[in-house]
C-alpha cells in the first residue's frame, strides 16, 4: 500500500520580496508502506521543507500530497494526518516542557482525546520502547535526564501516538558515540515495532547506506537520485553534483580501486568491503601457485 | 616551560542540597607550544569541564591550571590568559554577541582597549585567516553553522592568542561544516598555535598529533592516536573507533594483518595495498 | 504564526538614503515627528506628502513596503476617526440621529488626524526600512552618549540593545521550531477562548524559556572567555562620519520644518483657501 505520494510539489519561501527563496521545485515521489527511506542533501536543498510537507506543517502551495489516503490540503483531516506521520525534530529534547517524564510523552496522545487507559498504556509502552524504564523514569522531570536520556524521552513522545509512519530528523546530531549506537537501534526497532514506515534525514551517509532500504537525494529542491543504497551511491559524479558525500566504505573502495584492487561500486557498508576484500585475497592467494586452479573453479560456478 | 600545565587538578560542583559532582579528578598533563591535541571521552567525562579551567572560565577545587606559567588562580591575570587562550564554543547561534559578522569579530579587541585602526586590522586578517572576508559586512542569521562557527573562530584569532580550545565546536555542524572547521584548526595549528580541541568524533580526534581520553573525570589514556586507538580502554570509555579503524578490524577477523594500528583511511588503503599487490 | 511583523523591516536597495549616517536619520525622523505635529491645514499634509514621497524614490522603495507599515495601524486609524467624527463638535451640523452629531468641524480634525497618523507612520517606517536594526541601535547610543555625565549606563544599555537585536532572529527561529513540534503532536494554538489559548501556548514558552536560559548561560561564558568587561577601557572599531548626504538630507528636512512652521503660524491656512477655497 502507497503510504505517502507527493506529485509536483513545489513550494517557495517569502514569495514576492527580495528573499524569494525555491525550496521545492516539482518533486514527485511516491513512498510504500513498509518502507525505510534514508533522504539526503545538502545544508538548504529542501529536506526540512520537504518533510514538514507530510503533516501539513508547511502548507502546500503548489502540486499535491497525500498521506495514506489524505490530502494535506485538506483541511477537515489536518488533525489526523498529524497523528499518522510521527516527526522527531532536529534536537527533540529542545521541546520537552512538562513537569514529569510520563506527562510529557502523554502530550500526544492526550491531544488524540485518548480514554485515559490508553494513554496509560501508550504511554508505558512508548517509555518501555525507547527504553526508559516506566517505573524508574515515569515521574521525574524531563529536565533532569541526562542528554541521550532527554533525547529517548522525547522520541517516545512521538511514539507514543503510535504513528504509521515516522520521520525523524537528524536523530543522533549532537550524541556522543554510545548515545548514537543507542539511538539508532532504537530507529531500527521502532521501523520494525511501531512504524512500519520510517523516513530519516540524515547527513551521515555511513548511517544511511546502513540502515535505509531506499535512499532519496535531494539537491535546490529537485529529487536528483532516487534507488537503493547501492544505486543512488553507485552514482559518483551525480551524488557530488548534489555535494553529497560517500559513505566511509565506498570512499575507501574507490581509493583501492584507483590502487589496483577493483571494486565495484556497489559496495556501501564495511562489511561488504570486508567481505569483498576477504573473496579477494583468498582468489589471489589461490591464483598464485596455480593460475588453472581458479579457471576451473569460475567453469564450474557457470 | 610547558605551555598548559596541569597539576592534580580537580573540579567539583554542587547539584541542590549537600550534592556534590565531581567532574573532574586530579588530572595532570601538559601541553607544549604547537601541539595539537584532542581532549575526548563520552558526555559527562569531564571533558568540557576541562575544556574551561584552561582558560580560567572555571579555576580548580584543588590542584593548579598554568597556562605560560600563569596560574589561573591568579585572578589579576585572568584576561592575560584569556587572551593567550581562545576558545570557541559549541552552538555557533549562542557565541555571537552583535549581529553584524565583523562587529562580532571586533567584540575582542574592543574589549581589551586595543586602538581603533589596529582593530580594523585585525579584523581584516582574521576574517581573511578563515576565508570569511567577503561576508564581513554581513548578518550573522543568514550564515551556516559552518560559517558561523569561522566567524567565532575569527573573533578569538583578533585576540592573538597563542592556544586555541575547541568546545565540541563541530558537534552541531553537518559534515561540510565539520570539515570546514578541521581545515581551519589545521591550519591555524600549522602556523604555531596551540590547539586542543574537545570531541567524541572519532575521524577528527584521529587527526590530532595526541589525544587524551577521559572517563568519569579522570584521565585514562594519553598517547598518540596509534597508541590510544590500539588500546582495549578506549571502547569502555564509552568511545567509537574510527571507521577505518573498525574495517581494520573486521578484515583482520578475515585473515588480514596489519603491521601497524590503522587510524585513517589513507593508513587503511596503504596496509591493505601492501597485502593484496 | 508570526510571519506579519515585517513593519517597516529593512529594505535593501543600496540607495544613498540607506547610506547616510543613522545619527543623522535618527535626528530627521525626530524633527519630522515634530513637524506633522505642528501640521494643521491640508496645504501642510500636501508638503509632508511630497516631501516623503522624494525620499521613497530617493531610497528606491517599493510604493507596497511603505504602505505595509500603514496596514499595521488601519484599525487604529479607523477606531480613532470614528470616535472624533462623533465626538468633536462645532461649526454646522451636517448629519444627525438622535444624540449622534457630525459636525463640518468634526470632518476636518478627523481627516487630519488620519492623515497625520498614516504620515507619521509612513515617515517612521523610511527610517527602519532603510535603516538596518543594528544601525539604528549603534545611532542611538552613539545619540544617548552625553547622558552618561547624568549617570546613565549607557554603555550597559547599548550592549542589552545590541545584544537583544542579535538575539530576535535566533528566539524567533526557535519559536517556530517548537510551534511546528508541538503542532505535530497535535496540539493546536487557535481554537478554545482566551483561557484555553493562553493555556495552549505553555508547551511553547517552557522549552523557549528553559532554552533561553541555557543560551544566556553560554553567551555569558562566550563573553567572558573573550574578556568582556564593561569599563571604560574598550575601544570601539567603528566611528560615524558625517557625509554630503547627511547635510543634504538635514537642509531638506530643516527647509520642510520651516515650511510647516510659516505654514501654521505666518500665512495661518491663507494656502488651504487658496488652493480648497470654499471647501476649507
Amino acid at each position: 500500500m502507497r503510504a505517502i505520494e507527493l506529485k509536483k510539489l513545489s513550494y517557495t519561501y517569502s514569495k514576492k520580496t527580495p528573499f524569494e527563496k525555491r525550496a521545492l521545485d516539482n518533486v514527485d515521489l511516491a513512498i510504500e508502506e513498509g518502507e525505510f527511506v534514508g533522504l539526503i542533501g545538502a545544508t538548504g536543498s529542501g529536506k526540512s521543507t520537504l518533510i514538514q510537507h507530510l503533516n501539513g506543517l508547511v502548507k502546500v502551495q503548489e502540486g499535491e500530497v497525500v498521506v495514506a489516503g489524505m490530502s494535506a490540503s485538506d483541511k477537515k483531516s489536518l488533525k489526523q494526518l498529524r497523528f499518522t506521520v510521527g516527526m522527531v525534530f532536529q534536537y527533540p529534547e529542545y521541546q520537552l516542557f512538562e513537569e514529569t517524564v510520563a506527562r510529557d510523552v502523554a502530550f500526544g496522545p492526550k491531544n488524540m482525546k485518548l480514554e485515559k487507559d490508553e494513554i496509560d498504556r501508550r504511554v508505558r509502552r512508548a517509555l518501555e520502547v525507547v527504553g526508559l524504564p516506566y517505573d524508574e523514569f515515569a515521574e521525574r522531570s524531563p529536565f533532569e535526564l541526562s542528554g541521550g536520556e532527554k533525547r529517548r524521552a522525547a522520541i517516545a513522545g512521538v511514539i507514543a501516538m503510535e504513528p504509521k509512519i515516522l520521520v525523524l530528523d537528524e536523530p543522533v546530531a549532537g550524541l556522543d558515540p554510545v548515545g548514537r549506537r543507542e539511538v539508532l537501534a532504537l530507529v531500527r526497532k521502532l521501523h520494525e515495532e511501531v512504524s512500519p514506515t520510517v523516513i530519516m534525514v540524515s547527513h551521515y551517509m555511513d548511517d544511511i547506506a546502513e540502515m535505509a532500504d531506499r535512499i532519496v537525494a535531494l539537491k535546490e529542491g529537485r529529487v536528483v537520485a532516487d534507488g537503493s543504497p547501492q544505486e543512488v551511491f553507485g552514482e559518483r559524479e551525480k551524488l557530488a553534483q548534489a555535494g553529497l558525500a560517500l559513505p566511509s566504505a565506498a570512499r575507501i573502495a574507490d581509493k583501492l580501486t584507483e590502487r589496483g584492487i577493483e571494486l565495484p561500486r556497489t559496495i556501501v557498508t564495511p562489511a561488504a568491503l570486508a567481505d569483498a576484500l576477504a573473496e579477494i585475497k583468498a582468489k589471489r592467494a589461490a591464483n598464485e601457485p596455480a593460475a588453472q586452479d581458479g579457471e576451473r573453479e569460475d567453469g564450474e560456478n557457470v | 616551560m610547558p605551555q598548559i600545565e596541569l597539576n592534580n587538578a580537580s573540579y567539583s560542583y554542587r547539584v541542590g542540597e549537600g550534592q556534590t559532582v565531581r567532574a573532574l579528578r586530579g588530572v595532570s598533563f601538559s601541553v607544549e607550544k604547537g601541539e595539537f591535541v584532542a581532549l575526548t571521552g563520552m558526555n559527562g567525562s569531564g571533558k568540557s569541564t576541562l575544556a574551561k579551567l584552561l582558560n580560567g572560565l572555571f579555576t580548580p577545587s584543588a590542584g593548579d591550571v598554568l597556562i605560560e606559567g600563569i596560574n589561573t588562580r591568579d585572578e589579576e591575570r585572568t584576561f592575560d590568559i584569556r587572551r593567550k587562550a581562545g576558545m570557541v564554543f559549541q552552538n555557533p547561534d549562542n557565541q555571537m554577541v552583535a549581529t553584524v559578522i565583523e562587529d562580532d569579530v571586533a567584540f575582542g579587541p574592543e574589549n581589551v582597549g586595543i586602538p581603533r585602526e589596529e582593530i580594523v586590522e585585525r579584523v581584516d586578517w582574521a576574517l581573511e585567516a578563515v576565508g570569511m572576508s567577503e561576508f564581513r559586512k554581513r548578518s550573522a542569521s543568514k550564515l551556516s553553522g559552518g560559517q558561523k562557527q569561522r566567524v567565532a573562530i575569527a573573533g578569538v584569532l583578533a585576540m592573538k592568542p597563542d592556544i586555541i580550545i575547541f568546545d565540541e565546536s563541530t558537534s552541531m555542524l553537518d559534515p561540510e561544516g565539520r570539515a570546514e572547521i578541521m581545515e581551519v584548526a589545521k591550519k591555524l595549528n600549522a602556523t604555531g598555535i596551540t590547539v586542543i580541541s574537545i570531541t567524541h568524533n572519532m575521524d577528527e580526534a584521529a587527526q590530532a598529533d595526541r589525544i587524551i581520553v577521559l572517563r568519569k573525570g579522570r584521565l585514562v589514556l594519553d598517547g598518540t592516536p596509534k597508541e590510544v586507538f590500539a588500546s582495549p580502554e578506549v571502547e569502555a570509555c564509552g568511545l567509537a573507533l574510527p571507521p577505518a579503524t573498525e574495517l581494520a578490524r573486521m578484515l583482520t577477523e578475515r585473515g588480514f594483518a596489519f603491521s601497524e594500528t590503522v587510524t585513517d583511511e589513507d593508513g587503511l588503503v596503504e596496509g591493505i595495498c601492501a597485502q593484496l599487490n | 504564526m508570526f510571519k506579519d511583523v515585517a513593519f517597516g523591516q529593512y529594505y535593501p536597495t543600496g540607495s544613498v538614503v540607506h547610506r547616510m549616517d543613522p545619527r543623522m536619520k535618527l535626528l530627521l525622523t525626530i524633527m519630522f515627528v515634530v513637524a506633522i505635529f505642528f501640521v494643521n491645514t491640508y496645504f501642510g499634509f500636501m508638503i509632508t506628502a511630497a516631501v516623503l514621497l522624494a525620499i521613497i524614490l530617493i531610497a528606491r522603495l517599493p510604493m507596497l513596503s511603505v504602505l505595509k507599515s500603514v496596514r499595521a495601524i488601519v484599525f487604529i486609524v479607523l477606531f480613532a476617526s470614528l470616535v472624533n467624527l462623533f465626538m468633536i463638535k462645532g461649526g454646522e451640523v451636517l448629519w444627525s440621529w438622535k444624540s449622534l452629531q457630525i459636525t463640518d468641524q468634526g470632518v476636518h480634525t478627523t481627516i487630519k488626524m488620519a492623515l497625520r497618523l498614516v504620515l507619521l507612520i509612513c515617515g517612521a517606517s523610511l527610517l527602519t526600512l532603510t535603516t538596518t536594526p543594528v544601525e539604528v541601535a549603534d545611532g542611538t547610543e552613539s545619540l544617548i552618549k552625553p547622558l552618561k555625565y547624568i549617570k546613565v549606563p549607557v554603555h550597559d544599555i547599548a550592549m542589552i540593545m545590541s545584544i537583544a537585536l542579535r538575539f530576535i532572529p535566533t528566539l524567533f527561529e526557535e519559536t517556530n521550531k517548537i510551534i511546528a513540534a508541538q503542532k505535530a503532536r497535535g496540539a493546536s494554538f487557535d481554537t478554545g477562548g482566551l483561557i484555553a489559548r493562553a493555556k495552549a501556548m505553555l508547551p511553547v514558552l517552557i522549552p523557549l524559556f528553559v532554552n533561553s536560559f541555557r543560551r544566556a548561560d553560554e553567551l555569558a561564558f562566550a563573553m567572558d572567555a573573550r574578556c568582556y568587561n564593561a569599563t571604560e577601557n574598550r575601544t570601539k572599531m567603528k566611528v560615524m562620519k558625517l557625509g554630503a548626504a547627511d547635510y543634504v538630507g538635514f537642509l531638506l528636512i530643516a527647509a520642510y520644518f520651516v515650511a510647516i512652521m510659516l505654514d501654521r503660524y505666518y500665512f495661518g491656512g491663507v494656502m488651504d483657501s487658496l488652493i480648497f477655497g470654499g471647501l476649507v
